[in-house]
């Protein structure tokens, strides 16, 4: 096999002489100038793959309500917006700072809402994919950001976490805007570009404060760079901006009298006891963010390893110092990787830009086919054989009907939301609600209006999120007839079978009725369909 | 021929219409005896209350359970209660029982002459001084901190306060009027006489006869005990149960299986509530949690908020009505003076609330009533005849609701006085800061942009 077009890279204006890094400056290849197209050709195909994006993302988005996470942040976005039915249960301020819930708000200011709310983030991610374009046109060629750009639009780990509403999405757009920034100071060396990083990465922090472990990115970009300047005067100047735009959070909450909880949250965070084994990552994450993205990724890493620059190692520090950092934090969360996308649909993109066709494969007769569009057709299959490698898992994720299990940040709940509803319709105002974990207990107050409390919560106030209320007591909450209906939900029951044998014990103990259950489709053993109860709701009584 | 013809069309149509009229009166007459055999037909109501719950609980006065209520006749200001009757001083004061255990006032009728007094509402420390025990516990009251349930609901429903017991004397007498109109035994002596109260008419009776469902609802039923069975050392214990079931004092009701049955443990109540079986009347008499003192008060409003929350869930809630009381004064200071209106009664005012999707929000209803205002407000509203010259006297609480309002769906409310209310924050600086920032990063970005392309010129 032979490397038939190495791929490009610029010099730095400032590389200093003698870099062993400093890639030899090589002839442009051929396939380049045919890229050199009217800017309406790549206009077309950026709208083509952001109606993609925008139809994959869509696609059923009200099939299922809120989960956990998604009734939380839409709660504090409609408490912000003074939402009569949510002020009572969902408190302004909890654990996340608010650019993201604030953005929100405005579409959460009456009634119940949660397609809206998945619309603005949908829109959003929309965004990213087309920020994605850019920024890869401009570390390597305008086909690599077209390409990248597609790859994330069909994604099934972008296009899942960007149909609900996390805080996630938005932070990916505004990683890349950050990306995007310091790849431009990296070209430029203009001091104002790095200063306009350090702000776009204090915005990204402003919608979700983890985002600070790309501040390491940054730094071990820098640290493992030689060739690009270190500008210390600039990082003077620029980490005051990252402090003062950051500041955001802990002054809005001081100026509208709440200064506690953020700090109880992240002493928490910091401290709480792991919630997913080791190998959640491994196991969940690359089969979403695509097996031959990944392939394509680190596979053209290393065929052009001899073309590496600085391009490459930052792609690489943003992807390195997230996944290091949050597979060694006890907390793992299936969102929780999404910055680390953009960089590995670019690497992706430039890779299968510059894939190298086998000579055999290349040795077509001149009458037949031209060498440079042999070349062409190898990388298109090899692009289009990607993209329908996310397509498939993406279409899968997009339009399944729901079932008995359910992992948390992967999508909606089913049946929650029609619970909720349930309970809002058939109780009594002012019933309370005794629920398995708090995932079920925040969904049924964004749905049902009903206070509602998790029985898995510690009571011990160090194994608990300082958000959530803990009875200390359940069964003395029952007797005295302070709680009036218990639901199961098949999701929580799985994660804790201990919770779930004393959910089942203050059920039989207190006269429990079942009242309502929610369904999903299943199978029995010889593959009959069934309904699978996924939600029980009983009443029960001292 | 003509006329053969008619004249023969004439007689088999005269036979015709005999065969006719003989069919219809026998069937008139097959019916009519049917109709005698079995109860009329169930009178619909003539109020959108279909279902009707009386609970009666146990000795406090509305003194001692809401007398520092706003807006209520409550205890009036610089009461001071005399030691002794007959002088002025020393005297005690109304005060908040607090930490102070309740204890068993006396409560009977001689206890009740001596604290009422000729009328001059001047003996209720040496009523129950005389009785041995201590006598300023009769103006100890309670609170919004003590009963917080019971005042959240007078906030949502009625309360009433110039609810009477029946009869100035003890539970016997007064439980018999909640159930029959009149006293029960006549004359001095308050007891189930041994052969039971005989051919006495309680409501049951006429609701039997107008074919109209009931039950009779007991915490803790144990249906062994009857007043065949019951000796009167177990009155305060199990033996008591005859006193507030007093259906358990007749012959004929614990005789009839099919009466006898429709006396059951009150865990009935909440599975028929939860099918939406309840009958048209419930009375329900309550055991352990019936805040006799010195009994658990707590544990009375455990009892009352379980009976409505399962009322509010139930599908009878929207032509429901629940409404208690408690059965005498328990010797507690009331400052109201009862009424008299013959030889057995009022007595002291009771606390009393009205519970149902028509009740006037937060309604203080100051109608003169007693137990057999319930009884006069069944007979209303199933057009049955009254049992005896009190309930036919009786006022009513139809004031007390709005028929004219649709049916209100129920709150369970909290059984804390002052519920924690989420602050919400200004949302003004939360906005303001948030948006600021944003300028500021895209002030920096697009400064940075523009400066890149006047270098790249």
């Amino acid at each position: 096999m032979s490397v038939s077009h190495p791929a490009t890279t610029d010099k730095l204006p400032e590389q200093r002489g003698g870099d062993a890094q400093r890639p030899a400056r090589s002839a442009p290849p051929s396939w380049l100038p045919a890229l050199r197209r009217p800017r309406w050709k790549v206009a077309g195909g950026l709208t083509g793959v952001a109606v993609l994006a925008l139809f994959v993302r869509t696609w059923q988005i009200d099939a299922f309500g809120f989960n956990s996470d998604e009734a939380v942040y839409a709660g504090q976005a409609a408490s912000l917006a003074g939402n009569p039915r949510y002020t009572e249960y969902f408190p302004v301020f909890r654990a996340h700072p608010m650019l993201v819930q604030a953005l929100l708000s405005p579409f959460f200011r009456a009634g119940e809402v949660d397609v809206a709310g998945r619309l603005v983030v949908v829109a959003l991610g929309v965004l990213t994919v087309l920020a994605v374009y850019p920024l890869g046109a401009r570390l390597y060629t305008r086909r690599v950001g077209l390409i990248a750009a597609l790859l994330l639009a069909v994604m099934p780990y972008h296009v899942v976490v960007t149909r609900q509403v996390l805080l996630d999405g938005p932070m990916v757009l505004l990683a890349t805007l950050t990306l995007y920034c310091m790849v431009r100071f990296v070209q430029r060396q203009d001091a104002l570009w790095y200063v306009a990083t350090a702000a776009m990465l204090g915005l990204t922090m402003l919608a979700k404060e983890t985002s600070i472990v790309l501040a390491g990115s940054v730094y071990a970009f820098l640290a493992l760079t030689p060739g690009v300047r270190r500008p210390v005067r600039a990082t003077l100047l620029a980490l005051p901006v990252l402090a003062l735009v950051f500041a955001t959070h802990p002054i809005s909450q001081a100026l509208a009298g709440r200064t506690e909880t953020g700090r109880n949250y992240l002493v928490w965070q910091l401290f709480r006891r792991p919630n997913h084994p080791m190998s959640f990552y491994l196991e969940n994450v690359p089969s979403s963010i695509g097996l031959l993205v990944l392939l394509a990724a680190f596979g053209g890493l290393w065929w052009a390893r001899r073309q590496r620059s600085w391009r490459e190692t930052l792609l690489l520090s943003w992807i390195a110092v997230p996944v290091v950092f949050f597979q060694l934090w006890p907390v793992k969360g299936f969102q929780y990787l999404l910055p680390v996308v953009v960089p590995v649909a670019v690497l992706a993109a430039r890779a299968l830009a510059v894939l190298p066709v086998p000579a055999r494969v290349a040795a077509v007769p001149r009458r037949v086919m031209p060498r440079a569009r042999v070349h062409l057709v190898v990388r298109l299959v090899a692009v289009a054989t990607v993209a329908l490698s996310l397509l498939g898992p993406c279409w899968r994720a997009v339009s399944q009907q729901g079932g008995a299990h359910f992992l948390a940040g992967s999508g909606g709940v089913p049946g929650g939301r029609e619970a909720g509803r349930w309970l809002t319709d058939h109780t009594p105002d002012g019933s309370v609600i005794l629920t398995l974990g708090p995932s079920m207990s925040n969904i049924i107050r964004y749905y049902g209006q009903r206070q509602s409390y998790g029985l898995s919560v510690s009571p011990n106030p160090l194994h608990r999120n300082p958000s959530y209320v803990a009875l200390n007591n359940p069964d003395g909450w029952l007797r005295n007839n302070n709680l009036h209906y218990i639901v199961w939900d098949s999701f929580s029951a799985r994660r804790s079978t201990f919770f779930a044998d004393r959910l089942a014990t203050l059920v039989r103990r207190y006269h429990g009725r079942i009242v309502h259950t929610e369904y999903v489709g299943g199978a029995d053993a010889s593959g009959r369909a069934v309904p699978v109860p996924v939600i029980i709701i009983y009443e029960v009584r001292p | 021929m003509t006329r053969r013809i008619v004249s023969v069309l004439r007689r088999r149509a005269g036979r015709l219409v005999a065969v006719a009229v003989l069919l219809a009166l026998s069937v008139v007459t097959a019916t009519s005896a049917a109709a005698s055999a079995a109860p009329a037909t169930p009178a619909t109501p003539t109020t959108p209350i279909e279902n009707v719950v009386f609970l009666m609980q146990e000795n406090h006065t509305f003194d001692n359970y809401f007398g520092t209520r706003p807006g209520v006749d409550g205890i009036p200001k610089g009461v001071c209660m005399p030691m002794r009757a007959d002088l002025p001083e020393p005297c005690v004061k109304p005060f908040h029982i607090g930490k102070l255990g309740a204890i068993d006032l006396d409560h009977s009728a001689d206890a009740f002459a001596q604290q009422y007094n000729g009328g001059r509402m001047n003996g209720f420390v040496e009523g129950v001084s005389r009785a041995g025990k201590d006598g300023r516990m009769a103006m100890a009251y309670y609170d919004d901190r003590d009963l917080p349930y019971y005042w959240n609901l007078a906030d949502e429903y009625v309360l009433f306060d110039r609810f009477f017991s029946s009869s100035h004397s003890g539970s016997i007498r007064n439980h018999m009027y909640r159930v029959t109109g009149g006293p029960g035994a006549a004359g001095k002596a308050e007891t189930i006489p041994a052969t039971g109260w005989g051919n006495i008419p309680t409501i049951f009776d006429r609701l039997e006869a107008a074919g109209i469902s009931w039950k009779f609802y007991v915490q803790n039923y144990d249906p062994t005990i009857t007043f065949r069975s019951r000796v009167e050392e177990e009155d305060i214990d199990r033996g008591a149960q005859v006193i507030w079931v007093p259906l358990l004092g007749y012959a004929r009701y614990v005789d009839d299986p099919r009466l006898f049955s429709k006396i059951v443990d009150l865990d009935e109540y909440y599975a028929d509530a939860a099918r939406g079986d309840l009958p048209a009347v419930s009375f329900i008499a309550p055991a352990g949690n019936s805040e006799h003192p010195p009994g658990n008060i707590g544990a009375g409003q455990n009892l009352v908020r379980a009976l409505l929350t399962q009322l509010m869930r139930s599908p009878e809630w929207s032509s429901s009505a629940f409404i208690w009381s408690y059965d005498d004064w328990g010797g507690w200071y009331d400052h109201v003076k009862p009424p008299k209106v013959d030889q057995y009664g009022y007595g002291f005012r009771v606390p009393a609330l009205l519970v149902s999707p028509y009740a006037r929000r937060g309604r203080v209803d100051s109608t003169t009533l007693d137990f057999t205002s319930v009884l006069k407000f069944i007979e209303v509203n199933w057009r049955l005849k009254p049992l005896a010259s009190r309930d036919a006297k009786a006022n009513t609480f139809l004031d007390a609701f709005d028929f004219d309002a649709p049916p209100r769906p129920g709150v369970l409310l909290s059984a804390e006085r002052t519920t924690v209310a989420l602050r919400r924050p200004d949302p003004r600086p939360v906005y303001g800061s948030y948006a600021t920032a944003l300028l500021l990063v895209g002030a920096l970005v697009g400064a940075a942009a523009v400066r890149g392309r006047r270098r790249s010129r």
